[in-house]
């Protein structure tokens, strides 16, 4: 019961403040729905529950203005956490086959017992596919840069490793990672269950994250 | 003064002050200390091509305990209270081994098993006083790994070694030892504690600072409550090396390692100690390692884990001072 209230308590605070964001969506299937709330769980550099919220504006060219929370599990409950705010437009319209992309702000915060860390990040991600009312399965390329990063460190890291570590805010870039994979997903009436599977690997393309896969399942519920 | 004036310099004054406060992660000494090639006055010695941080206590002339650190990629600092040993009449050299701790950087790809025990020759030559000297080696861990895999090479070299918990001799033992001392259970706050933050922390190939800053971070994964080898918590180290750390995971995955075909040859008694709480090691896998030596000795420490020379040194001390006594 301890966890289920600040649980209760995100998940009604993104709706109220209308964040959230469906990363993975079937064109085909939006329609002139308005609001879509989503929320996965599945392995993000951690296995890992999100919240979202995206509305679609009333324009020609499909754009979705999209914002989402991700929190990895554990015991301690937000001293990690993702937050996403950007939008997808798609730029190439056929019937069926769709080209689009999505671009996001970053926010995310890390802390072990030895380093609290805050990030600022850009996502870059292109997705093209095949998308039917009922269905889609597309191809998804990104890039997620971290652009700039603080750095607190605990006492224990200064009295048993590094006494003059120097905390602040640390530039260039601290990394990025280079992701690739599928993603699908089944449509009913106003609902959408996706997946999202694939591979990361870090900027310099030799290296990879110590598990360098992505997983998600993912549900939309779309309202007008 | 108009608000678009005030707004200018506004602006400018955000840009000059967050200028001022970047830290540049790739700069020794921000995030992790700085290594003999970039701080002159760290005690240092030079040979076979790289600069290691080192420290010697005791008279020169006195028989040699070359203490070996952990890892690979880890180094002696917490090892330190092995200097008392000089109070008990011998001269106790300490090394950050190639590419860790504060000892010189180099790429991955041009570390070896090989190159290892040529530094550990070196060194020995290097603060060898006289060729009747004796030499003893002490490994921890990793360190003790590295020690069997002297005495392999050269069994005639060396007059008596102590192993505390030697991760495995063999790539078959290091992996028995590996799946009962680092298992993950994916919904732990532990787990991602090490993992979470590769999604903004990364580095390339030779990027030491980054690289050893990461892995610097993850290492409160090795004494989270409840952990298999019974470390009790936080102990002191410089500065990991993830290269070298990387480049002999690699060569343990791709080639594989023996350090054991010829540990029958070598007559004289080792010593075997391993920590009580230590639930990965304990004394069967210490008598699957002492099994290899013709003659030794297994000492439990009690109340202590994986870091006894730490945590338990003043349990430690009597039965390494009776071994090495009994040998000099």
């Amino acid at each position: 019961m301890k966890k289920i209230k600040p649980l209760l308590f995100i998940a009604m605070f993104f709706c109220f403040c209308q964040q959230g964001m469906p990363q993975t969506v079937n064109w085909n299937a939006l329609e002139d729905s308005k609001h879509i709330i989503t929320a996965g769980i599945g392995w993000d550099f951690s296995v890992s529950f999100s919240l979202g919220y995206a509305y679609q504006l009333k324009t020609n060219t499909p754009i979705l203005l999209t914002s989402n929370f991700s929190i990895p599990s554990g015991e301690k409950l937000l001293d990690d956490f993702k937050t996403k705010i950007g939008g997808q437009v798609v730029f190439w319209n056929r019937s069926h086959l769709k080209g689009s992309i999505t671009l996001n702000g970053i926010y995310r915060r890390f802390e072990n017992p030895l380093v609290q860390l805050k990030n600022f990040g850009s996502e870059l991600k292109g997705v093209l596919g095949f998308y039917k009312p009922k269905w889609f399965v597309a191809a998804e390329v990104g890039f997620d840069k971290a652009i700039v990063s603080d750095f607190t460190h605990s006492d224990t890291f200064k009295g048993t490793i590094f006494t003059t570590v120097k905390d602040g805010w640390y530039k260039p870039s601290s990394g990025g990672n280079f992701m690739y994979g599928l993603q699908t997903g089944y449509s009913s009436k106003q609902s959408d269950l996706t997946l999202n599977i694939g591979m990361v690997m870090t900027q310099d393309f030799k290296t990879t994250p110590l598990v360098p896969y992505y997983l998600m399942f993912g549900y939309n519920l779309r309202l007008h | 003064m108009n608000l678009k004036t005030l707004t200018v310099i506004g602006l400018a004054c955000t840009l000059l002050i967050s200028c001022e406060m970047d830290l540049d992660m790739n700069e020794p000494g921000n995030l992790v200390p700085k290594t003999v090639t970039e701080d002159p006055s760290l005690p240092s010695l030079s040979l076979n091509g790289t600069s290691l941080h080192a420290q010697t206590y005791g008279n020169p002339a006195n028989a040699m305990v070359i203490f070996l650190h952990g890892g690979p990629g880890a180094d002696y600092r917490n090892g330190l209270n092995v200097r008392q040993l000089a109070d008990d009449g011998y001269y106790v050299v300490f090394y950050d081994q190639r590419g860790t701790g504060l000892s010189q950087r180099h790429d991955k790809n041009t570390y070896s098993i090989q190159l290892y025990l040529d530094d550990l020759t070196a060194v020995i030559e290097h603060y060898r006083t006289s060729t009747n000297q004796k030499v003893f080696l002490f490994g921890h861990s990793w360190g003790a790994m590295l020690a069997a895999a002297y005495i392999n090479a050269y069994p005639d070299r060396i007059d008596g070694a102590i192993f505390a918990e030697a991760g495995g001799f063999n790539k078959q033992l290091l992996d028995e030892y590996g799946e009962a001392s680092r298992k993950l259970n994916l919904f732990s706050e532990i787990t991602n504690d090490v993992l979470y933050y590769d999604q903004f922390l990364t580095g390339r190939e030779n990027e030491h600072e980054i690289l050893d800053y990461k892995l610097a971070i993850a290492s409160s994964f090795s004494y989270a409550e409840g952990n298999d080898e019974g470390i009790e918590g936080a102990s002191p180290f410089w500065r990991n090396g993830a290269g070298v750390l990387q480049a002999f995971m690699d060569i343990s995955e791709n080639e594989g390692f023996y350090f054991t075909t010829n540990l029958n040859q070598y007559q004289t008694k080792v010593l075997f100690l391993y920590g009580e709480n230590n639930k990965s090691y304990g004394l069967s896998f210490a008598q699957k390692e002492a099994s290899f030596f013709p003659s030794s000795e297994i000492v439990q420490i009690a109340d202590t884990g994986h870091e006894m020379i730490y945590f338990k040194w003043d349990s430690v001390h009597p039965a390494v001072l009776g071994y090495l006594n009994s040998l000099n």
